[in-house]
């Protein structure tokens, strides 16, 4: 009997020795949830917003954007174009990588080819696209290099703001493959230390940041999946910073004690885009009859949380080139039954839609029953992105009439970045190449990117709004909102570019 | 006993021929990796990268340069996880699955045995009602919701335990409990029924009649024979689990191979789906027929066929 309940007290205090509760973070250490890892910590092997996030915080770029979301100086510290194709830069003196090489405009060169890779016909990385324009990296003095585009390119700023500039003796000592795995180094404000594969990417603040003693000692960067789980972890004090927090789950956590949300617009805007090259959509009334036909306020309120931005077109308010003076269609359904009988079709049309925005398949339900409910009968097509696009490009976009989807811009602010894709003609372009067909809307968006003459871009982009809010070659809706919800310990501000710039996060008190 | 270990030899080998030729087929109809790797790109860098993944190539090309992989064990680079071969990735995280995979079979037997017998014993008995009825919920419950509901309320409500993740072993008793609901009710029930069959037969009579306590009865003579259902359900089994494990690696963010292919799958990333599958089927095969092994132990009419 005695015997028995020695063992039983070994059992119960061996459990408690296991039963461990749930850590509480210790002061120096800030920990974030993203859904994965990327696939490589190198900053420019691949596109993975939750590569960015963690990358932003290891590495500096050329540029920099401030919480107003202005240019600052990053590793340079001032630029300017000499002319329509070059632009000159001056690099910021006693900046250090973590590993104590001084920074030098041989690192600078030797980023960009990288990607660039001159002479090569197979480029590694998926960011060639972004920076394609640039011709030539020239290093004019070690203080002091110039970007040489093939044509003026006035989205190179844009470009520079997320891209890292690496060291090169280290990468070449080290190899590609390693530098993106095990020995990453950057000189941004944390240093890596070590990174378990789906579990944690574990980060120390760099002593010799030349921004100054970064908040937190410790950033780690955990990778869980499930929703649920990530808002357990941040009740519980496990992590202390959540991404992506839909509106239904809101409430709770503005009004739990230990945490609160932080919410701003970002630059991704929904749309329907149309085939404009097959009835009913081929008719400029039908396509604004759609555009009369959705309840933008509605969808809003009812299914974001309120948690949107009705637009006028595709272009984003806070885009460079967005042009006020164009406003969204109302909700008119009376209208849009009107339009469409004008158009010949008085008892309505059959049409398929097609989306592979999954997150947002009510709103696409939603979308899809308004267009049913004036004469537009919608059969709404959910497929994964990885089969839907490549029925879509097999097909060359004729899967179905439209597209709900949404365009992020790639967080660049700037008119173009969701222009040309979305309905430049051109081969090599995105949806646009297959669906649009507007009358000289082309050549306006050529104008545009082929000048850097900012007043006279701004004045090509009033046109174009002008002209596409009249043709409708989309349904336009409205812009998310980006939100984070966080632990009390911890004081942030979501960022209107997505990005989760930690060196702005202060410990509470 | 040779011919007939030969014999699920060769099965085994149309097996992994089968389950090869099954994962290439449906990865290949499910889509372009290439629009996922980059998804707003134009077409010209498109296919400039297909070309370097080598998936401009015709299918059967493709094909047979899988079986290649399959017969090396080497199946490529992956396609997202920048110069990692997908045999690493998968061997990587192979032992947390499989540890997360024993330790819940362990739970589910430790719970299903000593239960099952005593509510075979005591049949229609307060302890066997409460057993068949915990059974019948367990059962009903989908794994991702039993998953959540252990964690709200031993994390979340009680502070207990860990969350999610995987750095202690206290971060290992939720996922463990959790898979182990998903195989207890099915290993207990079968317990059940087959002691019921057992415990009604003329030996267990005579083992009883011979003066042998009730304990070397039933652990004797009584389990032995009706372990032998039980071995093929617990072998059955083990590939449902690692399939429950996928499920609970992604709730409780275990970094698992399941999840490690789930994400794969999401990025049409082909070698790793090819390799992961693949050694999990590899896997479920060798279990089985260690399984069919154990049967020539235990039952010896096997032997003599």
């Amino acid at each position: 009997m005695r015997r028995r309940s020695v063992l039983l007290l070994i059992a119960l205090a061996l459990l408690a020795a296991l039963v461990v509760p749930a850590a509480a973070q210790p002061k120096d250490t800030l920990t974030i949830a993203l859904a994965s890892h990327a696939p490589t910590l190198d900053p420019h092997m691949h596109f993975e917003r939750v590569g960015i996030l963690v990358n932003v915080n290891m590495f500096d770029s050329l540029l920099h954007r401030n919480t107003k979301l202005e240019y600052e100086g990053g590793l340079a510290t001032s630029w300017k174009a000499l002319n329509e194709t070059t632009w000159e830069f001056k690099l910021r003196r006693g900046v250090t990588f973590h590993n104590g090489d001084p920074l030098t405009a041989e690192d600078v060169k030797f980023s960009f080819e990288r990607v660039l890779e001159p002479g090569k016909e197979k480029k590694r990385s998926p960011q060639y696209g972004n920076i394609r324009a640039i011709k030539e990296v020239r290093i004019v003095d070690p203080d002091t290099i110039q970007l040489i585009t093939d044509k003026p390119f006035p989205l190179l700023l844009e470009r520079l703001v997320f891209f890292p500039i690496v060291p090169k003796k280290h990468i070449e000592k080290v190899g590609d493959d390693a530098f993106g795995a095990t020995a990453p180094v950057g000189t941004g404000p944390w240093k890596f230390v070590e990174w378990k594969r789906d579990q944690y990417i574990k980060l120390e603040a760099f002593d010799g940041y030349w921004r100054g003693k970064p908040p937190f000692k410790w950033l780690v960067v955990r990778a869980i999946p499930e929703v649920a789980t990530q808002v357990a972890e941040l009740k519980t004090g496990g992590v202390d910073l959540i991404r992506n927090v839909s509106a239904d789950l809101i409430p709770e956590l503005k009004a739990n004690p230990q945490t609160y949300v932080s919410s701003t617009p970002i630059l991704r805007v929904h749309y329907v885009e149309l085939d404009m090259r097959q009835a009913p959509f081929d008719k400029k009334l039908v396509r604004q009859a759609a555009n009369y036909a959705i309840d933008k306020q509605a969808i809003i309120q009812k299914l974001m949380g309120g948690l949107g931005q009705q637009t006028a077109t595709v272009v984003q308010p806070r885009a460079f080139g967005f042009d006020a003076e164009v406003k969204p269609y109302p909700f008119d359904p009376k209208k849009a039954k009107a339009l469409l009988a004008q158009a010949g079709y008085p008892s309505g049309v059959d049409i398929t839609l097609h989306s592979a925005f999954v997150e947002f398949r009510p709103v696409f339900e939603a979308i899809a029953q308004m267009l049913t409910d004036v004469g537009l009968r919608a059969n709404p097509r959910m497929w994964d992105p990885g089969p839907a696009w490549n029925k879509f490009f097999q097909a060359e976009g004729k899967a179905s009439h439209g597209a709900y989807g949404s365009w992020g811009n790639y967080s660049v602010f700037d008119a173009d970045a969701v222009l040309h894709p979305l309905f430049h003609t051109e081969v090599g372009g995105w949806i646009g190449k297959w669906y649009t067909r507007v009358e000289g809307l082309d050549k306006l968006i050529d104008e545009g990117r082929s000048t850097t003459n900012q007043p006279q871009r701004k004045r090509t982009y009033a046109q174009i709004q002008k002209l596409i809010a009249e043709e409708a070659p989309a349904i336009y809706l409205f812009t998310q909102y980006d939100t984070l919800a966080l632990s009390k310990r911890v004081e942030y501000a979501a960022r209107g570019d997505e990005w989760l710039w930690l060196f702005d996060a202060r410990p509470k008190r | 006993m040779t011919p007939f270990i030969v014999r699920r030899l060769l099965r085994l080998a149309v097996v992994i021929v089968g389950v090869s030729l099954v994962t290439f087929a449906i990865l290949h109809v499910s889509g372009d990796p290439v629009a996922l790797i980059m998804p707003e790109a134009p077409e010209a860098d498109r296919a400039l990268l297909r070309q370097a993944l080598g998936l401009h190539d015709p299918l059967p090309v493709q094909f047979a340069r899988f079986l290649g992989h399959v017969v090396t064990g080497n199946f490529g680079k992956s396609f997202f996880h920048h110069g990692q071969t997908a045999t690493a990735l998968v061997l990587e995280r192979m032992p947390t699955t499989l540890t997360l995979t024993a330790f819940s079979l362990f739970l589910a037997l430790a719970v299903a045995l000593p239960v099952g017998i005593a509510s075979a014993v005591r049949r229609g008995r307060a302890l066997d009602q409460v057993a068949t009825g915990t059974v019948f919920l367990g059962q009903s419950m989908p794994v991702f919701w039993t998953g959540i509901m252990l964690m709200l309320l031993f994390s979340v409500q009680w502070r207990l335990l860990p969350v999610s993740g995987w750095e202690s072993w206290a971060a290992v008793v939720l996922p463990t409990a959790t898979l182990s609901t998903f195989t207890t009710p099915l290993l207990l029930r079968i317990v059940r029924s087959s002691m019921l069959d057992v415990i009604g037969q003329d030996y267990v009579r005579t083992a009883r009649a011979k003066g042998l306590t009730e304990w070397l009865v039933i652990g004797r003579h009584a389990l032995k024979n009706a372990a032998l259902p039980l071995v093929t359900v617990i072998g059955l089994q083990f590939g449902l689990l690692l399939g429950g494990a996928v499920i609970t690696e992604t709730v409780f963010a275990v970094p698992g191979v399941g999840r490690l292919i789930v994400g794969a799958i999401r990025q049409l990333d082909f070698p790793v789906v090819q390799a992961g599958v693949f050694m999990l089927a590899m896997i479920v095969v060798s279990v089985n027929f260690l399984v069919d092994v154990l049967y020539l132990y235990l039952n010896p009419q096997i032997r003599l066929r």
